[in-house]
């Protein structure tokens, strides 16, 4: 046993084998001299570290020493360090495997990080601070193009909608049959669009037509007509017509005539619908 | 204009991002540090950096006497380390500062003395670590309590004879190991050995008595 305690200061100082050292534990756990003395020995020996004049510390350093641990060391040396603590784990015998297993997780935990630890070092040593700010900058900037694009294509959008939607009805008109299409009827729309007066006529239950015969729109004003063109109904007796207008003209009713060819600028046949 | 803003933004962005990387590690202590290395966050190794270069810097720098290639190594080799080994740190066993300094001290006297020690003789750092138990009030500002130890143990050691002065430079400063040291004084190892445990009480003696710092055997 007194032997043993011979061992306190060795084992403070860590200069016991590794067989010396598991033992001098052992000691520990029975000898209460040595176990009441060894954690101030211990701190004892550790306060020595603080008997040193402090030093300016170059402002180079630490950039070495960073790159040291991120760039050259991204394998080998850290493989080295994970076998020095292996050797150490192997000191305490009881948790040989334990550690063994887990240094065994840690080895694959470290490839993983040496490849990130790689990629990172890699867009490190492409890119400084200022270029990746000036390229953050850029992008912003090109993104703030693009958004900005964007939103005038969006308007320019909104705004052609706009446009072709004003289309408004100014007027309406009935139109009843007469004569052999007194089962007749229709409506007109006069619809004004930005520059353009259209004219659309919607007719139902017209006789057909034979041959050259087809209906033809007049716009009265004042006892004149003006044509406004022609149409022929489908089999069902329904007929549409759409007529783009000059702006500046107005008329009071609508007249449509059978006529039997379709390129009169009077009337000639019997008149078969009109508002009036 | 839309440029001009998102040249601005991007630039209120970048600051953000830069506060957002360092302003955090700064306020965490040294476990929650600890914790982040764990996790692979650089920023926080650098903070640790930032906290103890000064102190492992000094300290390999005296351990070296002075060359500044060896002490470069030394840092690089502790902050690797701690950086690859930091599952191995449990804060619970004690103060970090401890820890580093070991650490530092046994890499800087493998560096120095490679070719003499046998190796295996410094990997001891995981059983000291082990004992570390942490007995200073941490409320006092690092520096000062530093300051303060240096003073102690510089009073201390004018209570040491000359042969017992001799031993705790060659042993701690040079890392000789005791049997070198027996060849050296031309003394039996015993001999050594017990200068050795009467050195390490004087000195508890007298900072225990100055400070309170290092209690008797509990």
């Amino acid at each position: 046993m007194e032997n043993r305690c011979e061992n306190l200061s060795l084992y403070i100082i860590g200069e016991l084998s590794v067989n010396e050292m598991a033992q001098f534990e052992q000691h520990l756990i029975t000898c209460n001299h040595c176990r009441k003395e060894v954690n101030s020995l211990k701190e004892t020996w550790q306060m020595l570290s603080y008997d040193v004049e402090e030093m300016d510390v170059p402002e180079s350093l630490k950039a070495e020493v960073m790159d040291f641990i991120f760039q050259e060391n991204s394998t080998e040396s850290l493989v080295k360090a994970k076998g020095t603590e292996n050797k150490e784990s192997s000191l305490a015998q009881a948790k040989a495997a334990e550690n063994v297993a887990t240094s065994q997780v840690q080895e694959g935990e470290l490839k993983k990080r040496s490849y990130l630890d790689w990629l990172k070092a890699f867009l490190g040593k492409q890119f400084s601070p200022l270029s990746t700010g000036i390229t953050a900058v850029l992008l912003l900037g090109l993104i703030g193009l693009f958004w900005s694009n964007h939103q005038l294509k969006e308007n320019i959008t909104v705004l052609e909608n706009k446009a072709s939607s004003q289309t408004q009805i100014v007027r309406t008109f009935d139109l009843k049959g007469l004569n052999l299409a007194a089962a007749a009827s229709g409506s007109a729309y006069l619809l004004e669009e930005d520059r353009d007066t259209v004219l659309v006529i919607e007719l139902s239950k017209l006789p057909s037509t034979k041959d050259e015969e087809v209906y033809q729109v007049w716009l009265l004003k004042n006892g004149n007509r003006q044509s406004a063109g022609t149409l022929k109904p489908d089999p069902n007796g329904n007929g549409i017509i759409t007529s783009r207008l000059p702006k500046d003209l107005s008329f009071d009713d609508i007249g449509i005539t059978l006529e039997a060819n379709p390129n009169n600028t009077q009337p000639q046949g019997q008149k078969v619908l009109g508002t009036s | 204009m839309a440029v001009l803003f998102s040249i601005y933004s991007g630039l209120y962005l970048i600051k953000l991002l830069h506060k957002g990387e360092n302003s955090p590690v700064k306020s965490k202590t040294d476990e929650e540090l600890i914790a982040l290395i764990i996790q692979n966050h650089r920023p926080a190794l650098e903070e640790l950096y930032d906290r103890y270069v000064k102190l492992v810097y000094s300290f390999s720098f005296k351990l070296t006497k002075g060359d500044r290639e060896k002490t470069k190594e030394i840092v690089q080799q502790v902050f690797l380390r701690l950086w690859t080994t930091k599952r191995t740190y449990n804060p619970l066993q004690g103060k970090f500062v401890n820890w580093i300094l070991t650490i530092t001290r046994n890499i800087a006297i493998d560096i120095i003395r490679k070719e003499q020690k046998q190796p295996g003789m410094i990997q001891l750092e995981l059983n000291e670590w082990w004992q570390m138990e942490d007995r200073e009030t941490e409320d006092v500002p690092q520096q000062v309590s530093r300051n303060l130890l240096k003073q102690q143990i510089q009073e201390a050691k004018q209570h040491l004879s000359e042969p017992q002065q001799r031993l705790i430079n060659l042993l701690y400063w040079e890392g000789y190991s005791l049997s070198e040291i027996a060849k050296l004084e031309q003394k039996p190892l015993g001999t050594i050995k017990s200068r050795l445990h009467q050195t390490l009480k004087i000195l508890r003696n007298y900072f225990s008595k100055e400070t309170g710092g290092v209690p008797h055997g509990k």
